[in-house]
């Protein structure tokens, strides 16, 4: 045995010298460093912050690559790599001015080349060819003047399109139509610049990795081991160093980050780990964790269960049947009420469901104007902080619903309602809202039925080919503006088809919903009346029961060195995933204290609203 | 003693018994002739009592045939509750979630209400009758064509490059094309299953055959021109009953642990019919949770005993095949 | 032999060619939405238009076999398309082996020297101690599954050792623990196979001939009943050290190693043709080479089998 022993201790020493080579990377640290690690779950495909419209792929090219505005913690406008900026009379032609003397540095922190104006203008064109694939490049011409027709070939001549240097530091941006959040949509990914000489030199690499990169941000990546590690060094030659407070970021891959990264954190490996559903009510009833989390902020994806008006789906779950009774308000109405939305959220947030339910589509604390919410506007205010969920009414409405539809449906009305099997969340959520709506308003009524099916083409197979009555959706915003989340249910949206209900005609022969967006689309140059408008068009969907609005994203619970009042706070963009601007925390927030910290950021952002629209 | 002295003894013997009292003609006796030709030793029966008389083995087997009935009857019982009914707070109406054990809920309730202990057996009766038709399956097919694979040599060189075509082909894009086609179902799952599974036991059984297929035994055989179906039959395969019979009871689990990946993909079973596999992998999302710790633990004992005893019962079953452990 | 095994190879490079076509073609009949991940929703017609023909969708499909064909022969197996775009396949590849070759093949090494130390041990010494030891072994690592084992181990050992948790590429320590956990499977099925043919074996006759020519029993275990017991495995073994360089899943995934576990079907998940190809170009091969491998080796250790005629 002893023999045996000897032999494999052998053999684990010539394997262990025939082993990858170790990288020579020095791991002695300064006392004064102040490092931050975290585990990361799922590697990036790409850096090309020209091309990708993921949010972790951006949110590392955020911290590398400056934008021409950035937004303070509470969200107000300052000067990024654009030191000021102006709008024509007309809306149509912005003019802003660039930082002078910001360098572009390589992976090693050597110098490339000065920050210009004609940066912003190569990557457009990088951006408008389509041979590189960009996924931004239709967020980017939705706005700018003839960059569609060039991407899509009908003008060949890129000075045509509407931006230009109009000398090394002055950048001018034309605009097809006057568009109000303009100034917001510079901080996303496809208004960021990148030096037409470097596009160049590496061509199709560009963006891999960490070396066929230029940087001009806060950080540099010293190392890129995809499905390891990266180790993100502050930029020595950042305009804004002093505002860089985190020196050296270690992110390790882990595909088991959801399991390890709470033990990691407990033993001090880690600055940051969620905490899954299921252990935060371990942690809370345990003194010696409790205090170790606090609750995520929530993010700005709409979740809403979708009533389909124009129903495809097969013959065995009465489609026709169906849309006889949802084109009967009182029958949408009695399902509004009905969704006991708590209960359906304890399947993804068992530890305080309440902080995810939204009561409206657009999300609290999206856009404002001087301080007043989007979401306190119009009609939309009446939603806004009553609980869809109402029993009393469901019933009223069910007994109505069942006068007018008696003869003309058969009963029960068949709700055919697919989830993917994908997600156990998703499953357990359909079984338990399937429960809850069938006995509140009876099996005489209604019968849910849930099907699973695949998460292959999922969206395809289901949403977007109208194959459901009933489901759960989501929509995330594509600029800082109320009209982003009318994209949906506007005609040409592949959610739940509005423009096939029957009724709400309006004498141009338009749907009533339709032209309350059109309304509101049209009006740019007053951003109160403007939305006013779209709220009013929000309220119609809510109050109709087209849609019954369920959750926001984001939320769950973690523990964290970070303090999340600090990040720059915008619901769209790049700025939210910088590292610049943080600190690190001696010791992690805990509930308690993220929930003053979160009203007081409240209190303190009305007046930084205020001030700023001064 | 001399030599006179025997012949006297022989003599007096001789003289004290007569020549035809001695021996007599026996009749024809087919019955008895087959008792002399043949011992009553039948392979099986042999087999069986070895079997039995190991006494884990019969405990082990009694454990599993009680197993099986339970969980078919276990729904009719009284009091019992349905697997996928999820149970409310009388008053308050949200989902009894994470309930540990109690008098009410023998095995608590899962993370949305659902009554644990109906759950475990509902998934117990999916999985055992899945991994038995799969099990089944493997044995029928994966043993014929491994057997023909190994033993016909002109057969060698076709289904090898078959073999090589198929075992190479992810058995992930087809499961994904086929969750194209296919709604999930327990029908799905076990078409899904058989579609590859026997390809390992065909392999297996292969090189068992190449190994003993040119023994001197199998040569007389075939030089006494016996048919192929009968070396296979009587030649090859006795040999061969303790390792298949151990392979077989092997795959059962293994079935139950595949039967996960497939509800990721979306080819799984339907929520209302929960299986072992999928309530083993919602728990073991609990393991770093003491307190929710007992969702793991039943249906993982359940799995665990149904493991250990095929483990068992595969070996002790394997011992008793060996003729040469027949008394 | 030297004729067999040319014929064969040949023979096999027609079923190479086989399974690639096929899974080129099957891959093609996956959805195109698939190509854009989360992406496809925010897209417009002319953008998924235009990021299909640049990923060279677009064109006839038997265009984009036989271009993938020219290219094969001039040793290139092109970029990938979605899992990294723009990197040579070869690339990403090339960085992951030697990770899951190193803890492959030290793991096989630990799982053949104790599994069959245990397998011979517990046939010696059948329904005695060892044999019941083992068993139990055999038993625990079988019934529990490995995703619940491995991530005890992980937790509780490193824990009582004060090991860090994750693989650090520097830090030897660190490299002991998954080479351990990966061994524990192989270690159970090699001494539980060892154990099965050794029983089976040593009941044969020659074994009672060698005892009754007074042969020492160690010898007769290792010269003759071993080897015997041996075959069956034996045409498994190139395969399991080829296939080393697959990788692990659970253990890569755990321990944070960047090894090739998963790859497979990650990729085929997020449908990177090209990967997808390359990958099954080279798990095809050595599969194929490992069947024939195995053919031989068993042919070696037992010269009554014969493979050609």
């Amino acid at each position: 045995m002893k023999r045996l022993l000897a032999l494999m201790l052998v053999l684990i020493l010539v394997l262990s010298a025939c082993s990858p080579k170790t990288d020579e990377t020095s791991t002695d640290k300064e006392d004064e460093i102040a490092e931050y690690s975290v585990l990361y779950s799922g590697e990036i495909t790409t850096l090309n912050y020209l091309v990708t419209s993921t949010t972790a792929e951006f949110a590392l090219a955020a911290n590398f690559v400056d934008s021409l505005i950035d937004f303070d913690r509470y969200g107000v406008a300052v000067p990024g790599l654009a030191t000021e900026w102006e709008v024509s009379d007309d809306g149509l032609v912005w003019t802003l001015k660039i930082r002078e003397g910001v360098k572009w540095v390589t992976h090693d922190g050597e110098e490339y080349a000065e920050v210009t104006a004609h940066d912003w203008v190569d990557a457009a064109k990088y951006l408008l060819n389509p041979a590189n694939e960009s996924k931004t490049a239709n967020i980017f011409y939705s706005v700018i003047e003839n960059a569609e027709e060039y991407y899509k070939g009908e003008i060949t001549d890129f000075s045509q399109v509407g931006v230009r240097a109009v000398s090394d530091y002055v950048l001018e941006y034309k605009l097809k139509k006057p568009t109000p959040y303009f100034l917001s949509m510079l901080n996303y990914v496809c208004f960021l610049p990148a030096n037409g000489d470097f596009l160049e030199e590496v061509g199709d690499r560009f963006g891999t990795d960490n070396v066929n990169f230029l940087y001009n941000g806060a950080y540099i990546m010293e190392v890129f081991e995809p499905q390891s590690r990266r180790i993100l060094v502050k930029n020595e030659n950042y305009w804004d160093k002093d505002n860089v407070f985190i020196d050296r970021i270690v992110m390790t891959y882990n595909q088991e980050a959801a399991t390890l990264g709470p033990e990691l954190f407990v033993r001090g490996e880690v600055d940051y780990s969620g905490i899954p559903a299921s252990l935060v009510e371990e942690w809370m009833q345990d003194p010696a964790r409790k205090d170790l989390i606090r609750p995520n902020r929530t993010s700005f994806y709409s979740y809403f269960y979708a009533l389909n008006f124009d129903p495809k789906f097969d013959e065995e779950y009465e489609p026709e049947n169906w849309k006889i009774a949802v084109n009967n308000r009182n029958f949408r109405k009695s399902l509004f009420h009905a969704l006991d939305r708590v209960a359906a959220m304890t399947t993804a947030e068992p530890y305080n469901p309440e902080q995810r339910l939204s009561n409206t589509i657009t999300p609290k604390n999206f856009v404002n104007f001087e301080g007043k919410d989007y979401v306190e506007f119009g009609k939309l205010k009446e939603f806004t902080n009553t609980d869809s969920f109402n029993p009393d009414l469901a019933l009223k409405y069910r007994d109505e619903a069942k006068k007018e539809l008696e003869g003309k449906v058969k009963f029960p009305i068949i709700v055919y309602m697919p989830y993917n099997s994908g997600s156990t969340e998703w499953a357990n959520r359909a079984q338990v809202v399937e429960q809850q709506m069938e006995n509140l308003l009876g099996t005489d009524y209604i019968d849910i039925v849930i099907d699973a099916r695949p998460p292959t083409n999922f969206l395809s197979e289901v949403r977007r080919s109208g194959k459901y009555a009933f489901l759960e959706c989501n929509w995330g915003p594509d600029y800082a503006d109320p009209e982003t989340y009318t994209d949906p249910f506007y005609p040409g949206g592949t959610y739940n088809f509005p423009e096939y209900v029957e009724g709400y005609n309006d004498p141009n022969g338009e749907k009533r919903y339709t032209n309350l967006v059109d309304a509101a689309r049209a009006e740019v140059n007053d951003i109160e009346k403007r939305y006013e408008l779209f709220a009013e068009a929000e309220a119609f969907l809510i109050e109709e029961a087209f849609v019954i609005p369920y959750a926001v994203g984001g939320g769950g619970y973690s523990a964290s060195r970070l303090n999340p009042f600090e990040s720059m706070y915008s619901p769209f963009g790049v700025s939210p995933e910088r590292y610049k601007g943080h600190k690190l925390l001696d010791k992690p927030m805990n509930t308690e204290e993220f929930l003053q910290e979160l009203e007081k950021w409240e209190q303190e952002r009305v007046e930084a609203l205020k001030k700023a629209s001064q | 003693m001399g030599k006179g002295a025997v012949n006297k003894l022989r003599n007096s013997i001789e003289n004290s018994i007569k020549e035809d009292e001695l021996f007599e003609f026996a009749e024809f006796d087919e019955e008895e002739a087959k008792r002399g030709g043949y011992s009553n030793y039948s392979y099986w029966r042999s087999t069986w009592k070895v079997f039995i008389s190991n006494r884990l083995a019969a405990f082990l087997l009694i454990l599993m045939a009680v197993l099986l009935l339970f969980t078919f009857i276990q729904p009719y019982l009284p009091n019992q509750k349905s697997p996928t009914k999820i149970h409310n707070h009388p008053e308050t109406n949200l989902p009894l979630k994470n309930l540990r054990p109690n008098e009410e809920f023998w095995f608590g309730t899962n993370s949305i209400g659902q009554d644990l202990w109906a759950r475990v057996w509902s998934g117990t009766r999916t999985s055992l009758m899945i991994a038995i038709i799969v099990g089944l399956w493997e044995a029928i097919v994966g043993i014929t064509i491994g057997a023909l694979w190994g033993y016909v040599r002109w057969l060698d060189r076709p289904i090898t490059e078959i073999y090589n075509i198929i075992n190479n082909i992810p058995k992930t894009i087809i499961l994904i094309l086929m969750t194209y086609i296919m709604k999930p179902s327990m029908f799905t799952m076990i078409f899904a299953i058989c579609l590859t599974s026997w390809i390992d036991m065909a392999r297996f059984v292969r090189n068992l055959t190449i190994i003993i297929r040119d023994r001197e035994y199998n040569l007389a055989s075939k030089c006494l021109g016996t048919p192929t179906r009968r070396i296979i039959t009587k030649n090859l395969l006795p040999y061969l009953v303790s390792v298949i019979m151990l392979t077989i009871a092997l795959s059962i689990p293994s079935t139950i642990g595949y039967e996960v990946f497939l509800t990721y993909i979306g080819l799984g079973l339907p929520v209302k019919t929960p299986s072992l596999g999928n309530l083993v992998n919602e728990g073991r999302l609990l393991i770093l949770n003491p307190s929710q710790r007992y969702q793991l633990i039943f249906p993982s004992i359940v799995v665990s005993v149904i493991t250990i005893s095929f483990y068992i019962l595969g070996n002790v079953f394997s011992d008793a095949a060996d003729p040469k452990n027949h008394v | 032999m030297l004729k067999y095994s040319i014929k064969r190879l040949f023979q096999s490079l027609l079923t190479l060619f086989i399974i690639v076509t096929v899974v080129f073609l099957l891959m093609r009949l996956l959805p195109e939405e698939g190509y854009f991940g989360d992406a496809y929703e925010k897209l417009d017609e002319a953008q998924r238009e235009a990021i299909l023909t640049s990923m060279g969708l677009r064109d006839p499909i038997h265009i984009q076999l036989i271009n993938f064909y020219k290219n094969l022969l001039k040793g290139d197996l092109g970029e990938s398309i979605t899992f990294r775009p723009r990197v040579p396949v070869m690339e990403i590849i090339k960085d992951k082996v030697p990770y899951s070759l190193y803890f492959g093949l030290a793991s096989i090494a630990i799982s053949l020297i104790v599994g069959i130390s245990l397998g011979i041990a517990m046939a010696r010494n059948k329904s005695k101690f060892w044999d019941k030891l083992g068993t139990g072994y055999i038993v625990f690592v079988r019934a529990v599954p490995a995703a619940v084992y491995f991530l005890f181990i992980q937790i509780y050992i490193t824990d009582i050792f004060k090991l860090p948790m994750l693989f650090k590429i520097d830090d030897p320590k660190t490299w002991i623990l998954p080479t351990i956990s990966m061994s524990l499977g192989g270690i159970a099925s090699y001494a539980m196979w060892i154990r099965r043919y050794m029983v089976d074996e040593l009941n044969k006759d020659y074994v009672k001939l060698a005892r009754a020519k007074g042969l020492d029993s160690k010898k007769i275990m290792v010269r003759h009943v071993f080897r015997n017991a041996f075959v069956p495995m034996a045409q498994y073994l190139p395969a399991t050290i080829l296939f080393t360089i697959s990788g692990s899943i659970y253990i890569e995934s755990l321990y944070s190693i960047p090894g090739m576990g998963g790859l497979l079907v990650e990729v085929i998940k997020r449908q990177d043709n090209t990967l997808v190809q390359a990958l099954v170009l080279i798990y095809s091969s050595i599969g194929i080479v490992g069947l024939f491998l195995g053919d031989i080796l068993m042919a070696l250790f037992d010269p009554r089998i014969k493979l050609e005629r």
